[in-house]
């Protein structure tokens, strides 16, 4: 970015500004008549024309909130997006998961004046991990969520520690109050030495006893490098853990979620947000299915009693949430399809418990594509603990498709699966018809850039069938 | 038949790049031709017993995870070293083919002193070479197989040596983007920034570790076919996406030019 402002208060800038806008609005329109989703092209044309776009909107911004992390940032901000919105004062957010710098502007434009003024003045926003530092350079958030910090598409980002400097970054402003997963050591280890840090955390989970082999990346600590000493895992690296020489431990979580024995319970909220406080119970409907999703009910439930919303507020809003596109949605009912997005080991090996939690017989399709925006590098299937799925997940028939449908059926048969059973689906559009076919629930797994396409078959499928 | 011994080094900072899937190949392919098989974890700070061992596997860590493996290796040098010298199977990957070497200079110019098993030097170069690879692989003496390698590789470090090349780049980066060799072979050892896993996709080079191990323990034999269907279905996708259709006409390719 080389401007501060459009390109400061000139006649110039204010020229900038109403071109972008009015080319942003064209490209949107559109788009729209060709039926597509015009998530990121209108940001792309409106910053091309103003690079200083995006910093003058979110200067004029009274509240601004952002979610980033590795894992669930879309799912944290539609349950956000629910209880904060629909009250005084309406909230922008980007849905969809449009989290680069283009998609922040397409989210900001349907408000803004063809002069440039925003319309409302409080935001919550996706951002992703890489593009947080470029944001926060340009306005500092309120309020900073950070869901967790796993490994993800590493060719895109190199490795963990630069998801992690990234991170740094985005809660150095001292202004800014941070929520951030206590269980986490990796996302826990960004509240270090700094004030106005809210944790949240699981603090009981009913345990399956079954041992698993997960990706564990930051089980280390960062000081000594000594490997951490956990007492409790929930799952991947999350759960109670401390240095063994004492450098770090998991931070006293101010909510702390319990969950419920049974699947009609209610998830146990205690709070202490501050030392001074007694403890707070309350508990609040677990919206939310898989274990690694209560962990984002936890941080959008942390950041509204941060910014005061009372749980009675909390509890109606969540009444308002339905699940995003591909984020365990039920793309059709008869027979009953489940679509979720997997991106990362840890993500996509929390997406299989909460799937292997369904009892029942089922089939599976994996759609692997490696575009960009998939990760191209797709060594992280290896990673999956698909070796503890396998047997319990009450699967005859198993599906691959996507550019790597190979590469995913290699990954099944060495994860214990009759190669007779697996099947490589070469188009796409074929899907739907091959794992609808016996009627059975089918869970179908997907990275990014097959998962609309999906959804949109799926949907012209439940058309056919009613 | 006594087990088919294979050390993974250090599992818990050296698996960046899905390396058990590595093991889990080897142990397979060896288990369906009814040989038993013996992983054992070494982690870092634990003694390595090389007695009865058949495979070594060293993967690939973060910058941070490899310094803190580099601190620890003076001690398993000696051990290692003898090893390699009497030609034990060294499987080693991205990180842990630089770790093998003597040394890998940071862009800072600090250098991290590696096993020096090999007399192979790698220096941080200004960008990352990324993406998908397709290589042929090589004779000792230099000579194309026909025999296509693919994954994917992502690495910053710049690696030379004299040794001969496990391939010849048809399509990525390589060593060091320049002289269009990939990897190393050099008695026992295999080395090489292509992982993906490396094995899954490439059964025969899997299978080459295997005889090497076997050839040791004095049982030179061919080892008995596979059904890898599905192993030569993902190979060959890689290759079509890299525009290179399928080994055979690489090979066909290769000798008309
Ligand atoms: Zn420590």
């Amino acid at each position: 970015m080389t401007s501060r402002g459009p390109m400061g208060n000139d006649r110039m800038g204010k020229v900038c500004v109403i071109l972008a806008v009015l080319s942003a609005r064209a490209t949107a329109f559109a788009l729209r008549l060709l039926g597509r989703r015009a998530t990121s092209m209108p940001g792309l044309v409106a910053l091309r024309l103003c690079p200083g776009l995006l910093g003058h909107l979110l200067r004029q911004l009274d509240a601004f909130v952002v979610v980033t992390g590795t894992n669930g940032k879309t799912t944290t901000v539609a349950l956000l997006h629910a209880i904060l919105d629909g009250q005084d004062q309406p909230w922008i957010f980007n849905d969809g998961g449009a989290n680069l710098t283009q998609g922040l502007v397409s989210a900001l434009l349907p408000y803004t004046a063809v002069s440039g003024a925003l319309r409302h003045r409080r935001a919550l926003l996706e951002v992703d991990e890489a593009t947080l530092p470029g944001i926060v350079r340009l306005r500092a958030p309120t309020l900073l969520v950070v869901t967790n910090v796993l490994r993800d598409q590493l060719d895109r980002y190199g490795e963990v520690d630069h998801a992690l400097a990234c991170l740094r970054a985005g809660v150095r402003d001292a202004s800014t109050t941070l929520v951030a997963n206590a269980d986490d050591p990796l996302c826990a280890s960004l509240g270090l030495g700094r004030d106005l840090t809210y944790y949240f955390g699981i603090a009981d989970a009913p345990q399956d006893g079954v041992a698993r082999s997960e990706a564990r990346d930051g089980a280390f600590c960062l000081q000594c490098g000594a490997e951490l000493e956990y007492t409790r895992f929930v799952f991947a690296q999350m759960g109670d853990y401390r240095c063994p020489a004492g450098h770090f431990a998991r931070p006293e979580r101010h909510v702390a979620g319990s969950l419920p024995a049974s699947d009609a319970g209610r998830l146990g909220v205690s709070e202490r947000l501050s030392g001074s406080r007694p403890v707070d119970r309350f508990d609040l409907p677990l919206t939310v299915a898989g274990l690694y999703n209560v962990y984002n009910l936890l941080a959008a439930v942390t950041a509204a009693r941060v910014l005061g919303y009372s749980p009675a507020r909390i509890e109606r809003g969540l009444g308002f949430y339905r699940a995003p596109t591909g984020r365990m949605q039920t793309v059709c009912e008869t027979p009953r399809v489940v679509l979720s997005l997997i991106k990362n080991p840890a993500g996509a090996t929390a997406v299989l418990r909460a799937i292997e939690a369904d009892a029942v017989d089922k089939t599976v399709c994996f759609v692997i594509n490696d575009a960009d925006a998939d990760g191209r590098d797709v060594s992280w299937l290896w990673d999956i603990d698909l070796e503890s799925f396998v047997p319990r997940a009450k699967c005859a028939v198993w599906w691959c498709a996507g550019t790597r449908g190979p590469d995913m059926a290699l990954r099944l048969a060495y994860a214990g699966v009759e190669r007779s059973a697996i099947t490589v689906v070469a188009q796409l559009d074929l899907v739907p018809g091959h794992v609808m076919h016996s009627g059975e629930p089918v869970y179908v797994l997907s990275t990014y850039t097959a998962l609309h396409a999906l959804s949109d078959m799926f949907a012209v499928q439940r058309g056919r069938a009613v | 038949m006594k087990p088919l011994r294979i050390i993974h080094l250090f599992p818990e900072l050296l698996n960046l790049y899905a390396d058990q899937g590595n093991i889990a190949v080897l142990r397979d392919r060896a288990l369906r031709r009814g040989w038993p098989v013996d992983v054992r974890q070494v982690r870092l700070g634990e003694t390595l017993d090389l007695a009865g061992v058949d495979i070594i596997l060293l993967g690939g860590g973060s910058d941070r995870e490899q310094e803190v493996v580099a601190r620890a290796l003076p001690m398993y040098r000696p051990d290692l070293a003898h090893a390699a010298d009497a030609g034990l199977p060294i499987l080693a990957v991205c990180g842990g083919y630089q770790l093998l070497g003597e040394y890998y200079e940071l862009a800072s110019g600090e250098r991290i002193t590696g096993l020096r098993l090999v007399d192979v030097a790698t220096r941080a170069g200004g960008t990352r070479l990324i993406g998908n690879v397709a290589v042929e692989r090589l004779t000792p003496s230099g000579q194309g197989t026909g025999e296509t390698v693919v994954g994917f590789e992502n690495h910053v470090g710049r690696t030379h040596h004299e040794y001969p090349a496990f391939g010849r780049v048809l399509r990525g980066h390589g060593n060091n983007g320049e002289d269009g060799l990939e990897g190393l072979c050099h008695k026992g050892i295999v080395a090489t920034y292509i992982h993906g896993p490396l094995l899954p996709k490439n059964p025969h080079v899997a299978d080459q570790l295997l005889r090497t191990a076997l050839r040791r323990r004095g049982l030179d034999r061919p080892l008995a076919p596979l059904d890898d269907t599905f192993e030569w279905a993902a190979h060959k996708s890689v290759l079509q996406m890299l525009g290179l259709s399928d080994g055979g006409s690489v090979r066909e390719r290769l000798v008309r030019s």
